[in-house]
């Protein structure tokens, strides 16, 4: 557990560099800039307070090129059926069980398995997740394992401890 | 002005209208709510194109100020209207 | 300079390209809220082409702006979309399965 004034710091840094992208090099920016990058650091830890987990920046970059590949084969996926004169699709709804533990790690799971190719979460219960896909014949259980490990590697959790809730 | 990216823009009209179908055939409020969201990306694209095509910077913050909004109706709308008096049937956090 | 101007064109066409790409993707994305059978389909559909259409006309744009400070507010825009539209999908998603819409199948 790192200590709260550092957890802090890096959250002005997140949101000074946010503030920094949208205003540019305008010094005057900063009169707005610097009470709304406080305020919002504020909020963010009382209503996201730190969790116990380090997110790993080797994760982070082995987690973005994952993402982007899995998301244009979803969109490609979906063009093909959207556009086949042919119907393509053969849904079905299956439930996952997952190791993530409660919090961040869980959430974004469930937000990213609708951006992997022909899956869509269509609800979050405790540790499993329901499952709506486009095509019972798609690799939907090595996909979502794949995003299942790789968002334990960015949240360093160990996949062997099953955390039941 | 470059006239490519108005073009551009122009061409993801169509896109927004066809889905306006979506609104009149529904069936359920939330067909016709995915078609907010449709309103939401496409938006959002047609004004960083016009902001490149029409030299206009500002139109970029507009963009990001429209894909917070298009998120915020959505969520809205589920909370207040779709359920009813906003009973909850899970207690489980919103992601 | 005449190879800067070279790579400059080439920078500007590939960004044309990719523009046109994602184009293609957000077209396919409306025919397939229209042509989909039910509420669950249909956010599959327009999720993902969407998204992945924005990103290539923001990547596109990116390379034809030439300027790291423009990039970087459209990454932010396109990260901003990506979760709200994801988080706004699984709301959709969730209230249709509470309202128990049943998932057409085949």
């Amino acid at each position: 557990m790192i200590n709260f004034s550092r957890r802090f710091f890096l959250r002005i840094f997140f949101f000074s560099s946010v503030w920094f992208t949208l205003t540019g090099v305008d010094i005057t920016s900063w009169v707005v800039g610097v009470p709304a990058v406080l305020i919002a650091s504020g909020l963010s830890l009382m209503l996201a307070p730190p969790s116990q987990y380090q997110v790993s920046l080797a994760g982070v970059f082995r987690f973005i090129p994952f993402f982007l590949r899995q998301s244009l084969h979803g969109g490609i996926d979906v063009m093909r059926r959207a556009l086949s004169s042919r119907q393509l699709l053969d849904p079905g709804l299956v439930s996952y069980t997952t190791f993530l533990s409660e919090g961040s790690a869980r959430i974004l799971f469930a937000n990213t398995i609708s951006l992997l190719p022909g899956t869509l979460s269509a609800e979050l219960h405790g540790n499993s997740v329901t499952i709506h896909t486009l095509d019972r014949g798609l690799p939907i259980w090595a996909n979502i394992q794949g995003l299942e490990y790789h968002i334990a590697a960015l949240m360093r959790i160990s996949p062997g401890k099953r955390n039941s809730s | 002005m470059s006239w490519m990216h108005t073009t551009f823009a122009l061409i993801l009209l169509p896109a927004i209208v066809v889905g306006m179908f979506r609104i009149l055939r529904g069936p359920t409020a939330a067909d016709r709510m995915v078609t907010a969201q449709l309103f939401g990306t496409c938006g959002v694209a047609i004004l960083l194109l016009l902001g490149t095509g029409m030299g206009n910077p500002v139109l970029l913050d507009i963009a990001l100020v429209f894909a917070l909004l298009a998120a915020l109706t959505t969520m809205t709308f589920i909370r207040r209207t779709w359920h009813g008096s906003g009973k909850k049937k899970h207690g489980h956090p919103i992601p | 300079m005449v190879p800067e101007k070279k790579n400059m064109d080439i920078l500007y066409h590939s960004g044309t390209v990719l523009i046109l790409l994602g184009l293609s993707f957000f077209l396919s994305g409306t025919v397939g809220l229209i042509r989909f059978p039910d509420i669950y389909t249909r956010l599959h559909a327009l999720t993902k082409a969407d998204n992945v259409g924005l990103g290539f006309v923001v990547s596109g744009l990116a390379l034809q702006s030439g300027s790291w400070a423009v990039t970087a507010k459209l990454l932010l825009i396109w990260l901003l979309v990506l979760i709200a539209s994801s988080a706004s999908c699984h709301l959709i998603a969730r209230s249709a399965m509470q309202k128990n819409i049943q998932p057409w199948t085949r």
